[in-house]
């Protein structure tokens, strides 16, 4: 990537490559939302789920998205993980502008760049946890050898090395979270992104999925959590909450 | 970017794990593949049995044999047209006068006298015994030199016999059988019509290579000299004439045959031939037209089982890319691009019938064993392989629809689907 700014070859809008890097060094720019709007056509009606949503996060945050539902969570959330793209606005995640990728490009970046954590943990039943966590790994053409280790590597970090045969009806729930963060994680991905990480826990185990999290954070993983729970979203060192679709409140409580 | 080899690898590998969990209904969804591999199997393996042994029978006729008859050379279907009917018979003469050409080591007429001169069959008798079935032919001792007749026990009537027209004959090996089932039947005596014929010679049993009903027709002959034959129906105009080629003078033989007869038969410049020659080697040819017919009609019978069979797999795929929706959406989260999920679904479905192909052919096989036991039949190595190309192919065909649906459905919403 050139530091250079770039401009489309669009002749509406001409796209600038905002500043990535603080002058000195010390903070990277991962995320750069720039006045993300997206509209859902509807039929008679056009519906906006976000109008002009801006921020920026940096690596090595702990970033917690809240609102109620309907908010547009879940559509920040889909366009931070590039299941999506914005209607207009640009949307740059580790120095690549996203928010004019085809389908496929969006699925690298998915592979590359984003780690899923889901709320219901949507692992493939009939795989073992380790092939599970190798699944990244076969998309992003990972020889075989090399996926073992590091997908043995990574269920090592969420402490599971003694569970990698075994498949996902034979952990417990929190296990399987595990098992999903440890496939979030093993292609080193610029952020990790959650879910409702929790929604499906006990109190107990929740607790330890938390303490797992921040473990990670401690670790240098940039994090994003997305949670309508208000105690999950304080264990964050930063809230996000997004209210019809705006930023209503952004704040460093950490 | 190509798909490497261990995507390949992988796919299968789930692909075998998704069976394996669906056990009957995968094998259900492939019933249709299956019956239709096996459908090739079996009728590959009984058409190429037939065509080995009808090779055999007819090269058993001699390959320097040409068998010339009044009609067109080939096989007949239906009624023949009026001209080939109203066609002069050949005679004594022509196979006189083709027996001279230097081509040739000989040449001899036949004559069917298996029916008296009003068209009742000629009963056969001896030792209290009767028989309408056997055949009657009349020819010339040369007979003997076309090597497709062999004499076991005595010989063969001699050209004075037939020159001063006595009943004497040669029996095939099932009309010793049947007539004479105790002692030598050379010197005993047969009565073929209302006359007196005495058994000079038996011929060696002729191989039987087709199932023929169980008539056994090749053995159940008996030659007399062609005057004889000639006196028992007078009015006989059913002569047909073999002549025998020198060694490698076949094309030059045929030549000669046909010059010479389409001078004695009196056929204008630029008219065809108003007779037919075959040839071991037509003969068969003819042959294979037939079974190359059937087996296109196995073809089009195999392919409406495969064709079943692919729009059930079509069925199945369909609901399986329904029913992992989930799957799909958690694929594409974590990187499958969309030909990563149509490659998925693809080699499912090859899978799934290559499967139903394997199953096929290990029943076809046991379904030829089977076949053996009626007809003549082996199984041609084109047949599995084309057995088990077919069934992948249908996998590909039919799972490629459900496969595009699958690599093309929105992440976002296959994330949500419940």
């Amino acid at each position: 990537m050139t530091e250079t700014p770039i401009a489309t070859a669009t002749a509406t809008s001409v796209v600038t490559k905002p500043n990535l890097v603080s002058p000195d060094g010390k903070i990277q720019v991962l995320i750069a939302m720039q006045n993300i709007w997206k509209t859902y056509d509807m039929g008679a009606e056009k519906v906006h789920a976000l109008h002009g949503v801006s921020f920026e996060v940096h690596r090595g945050e702990y970033v917690a998205i809240t609102g109620p539902s309907g908010s547009g969570k879940s559509t920040l959330m889909n366009l931070i993980g590039c299941l999506d793209t914005p209607s207009q606005g640009d949307y740059w995640l580790n120095g690549k502008n996203v928010s004019e990728m085809d389908d496929d490009e969006l699925a690298r970046i998915r592979n590359q760049e984003v780690g899923f954590v889901f709320q219901t943990f949507n692992l493939l039943a009939r795989a073992t946890a380790l092939h599970n966590v190798e699944l990244p790994l076969i998309y992003g053409g990972i020889p075989s050898a090399k996926r073992h280790e590091m997908a043995k590597q990574a269920l090592g970090e969420v402490d599971l090395t003694d569970r990698m045969m075994h498949r996902p009806n034979e952990l417990s729930g929190g296990q399987r979270q595990r098992v999903a963060i440890a496939r979030a994680l093993v292609n080193h991905p610029s952020i990790l992104l959650a879910d409702e990480p929790t929604g499906a826990l006990d109190t107990a185990t929740s607790y330890d999925i938390m303490n797992l999290f921040e473990k990670l954070h401690e670790d240098g993983n940039t994090i994003i959590l997305v949670t309508h729970e208000h105690d999950i979203a304080a264990r964050a060192h930063r809230v996000i909450s997004i209210r019809d679709g705006l930023i209503e409140k952004d704040e460093q409580i950490k | 970017m190509k798909l490497v080899r261990s995507d390949i690898l992988e796919n299968l590998w789930m692909a075998l794990a998704t069976l394996r969990a669906n056990k009957l209904r995968s094998f259900l969804t492939v019933v249709g593949v299956i019956i239709g591999v096996v459908t090739v199997m079996v009728i590959a393996s009984a058409i190429a049995g037939i065509d080995v042994a009808i090779t055999r029978e007819v090269e058993s006729l001699g390959t320097r044999s040409m068998y010339i008859s009044k009609f067109n050379p080939g096989i007949h279907v239906g009624r023949l047209s009026r001209e080939e009917r109203m066609r002069k018979p050949l005679t004594y003469d022509d196979a006189i006068a083709l027996s001279k050409l230097p081509a040739l080591d000989t040449a001899v007429p036949f004559i069917d006298v298996g029916s008296n001169f009003f068209g009742q069959k000629i009963q056969v008798s001896s030792s209290g015994k009767t028989s309408a079935s056997v055949g009657l032919q009349g020819t010339l001792p040369d007979f003997e030199k076309a090597g497709t007749q062999v004499v076991a026990e005595g010989r063969f009537f001699s050209q004075f016999e037939n020159d001063t027209n006595q009943n004497v004959c040669v029996i095939g090996a099932k009309v010793a059988d049947d007539f004479f089932r105790f002692g030598s039947p050379v010197g005993d005596t047969l009565k073929i019509g209302e006359q007196e014929f005495r058994v000079v010679g038996v011929l060696q049993k002729r191989e039987q290579f087709l199932f023929s009903g169980g008539s056994d027709d090749q053995n159940n002959v008996i030659y007399m000299p062609y005057n004889v034959a000639r006196k028992l129906k007078p009015n006989s105009d059913d002569i047909y004439l073999l002549a025998v080629a020198k060694p490698g003078q076949m094309q030059a033989a045929m030549d000669q045959v046909t010059d010479t007869l389409r001078i004695r038969r009196q056929v204008p410049f630029g008219k065809p031939d108003n007779f037919g020659i075959e040839t071991t080697e037509s003969l068969i040819s003819s042959f294979h037209a037939i079974t190359g017919g059937i087996a296109i009609g196995m073809v089009v019978i195999s392919s409406v089982g495969l064709m079943v069979g692919g729009i059930g797999v079509m069925n199945i795929m369909l609901v399986s890319v329904t029913e992992r929706t989930r799957e799909i959406g958690v694929r594409k989260a974590i990187g499958a691009r969309r030909r990563d999920i149509m490659w998925q679904f693809l080699i499912e479905a090859m899978t799934l019938t290559g499967f139903g192909g394997l199953v096929g052919l290990i029943i076809g096989w046991l379904g030829t064993l089977l076949v053996k036991l009626v007809m003549p039949s082996y199984v041609p190595l084109w047949a599995p392989a084309a057995g088990f190309i077919a069934s992948v192919g249908i996998g590909m065909i039919f799972g490629l629809w459900p496969a595009w649906k699958a690599a093309r459905l929105d992440p976002i919403e296959s994330l949500r689907y419940e």
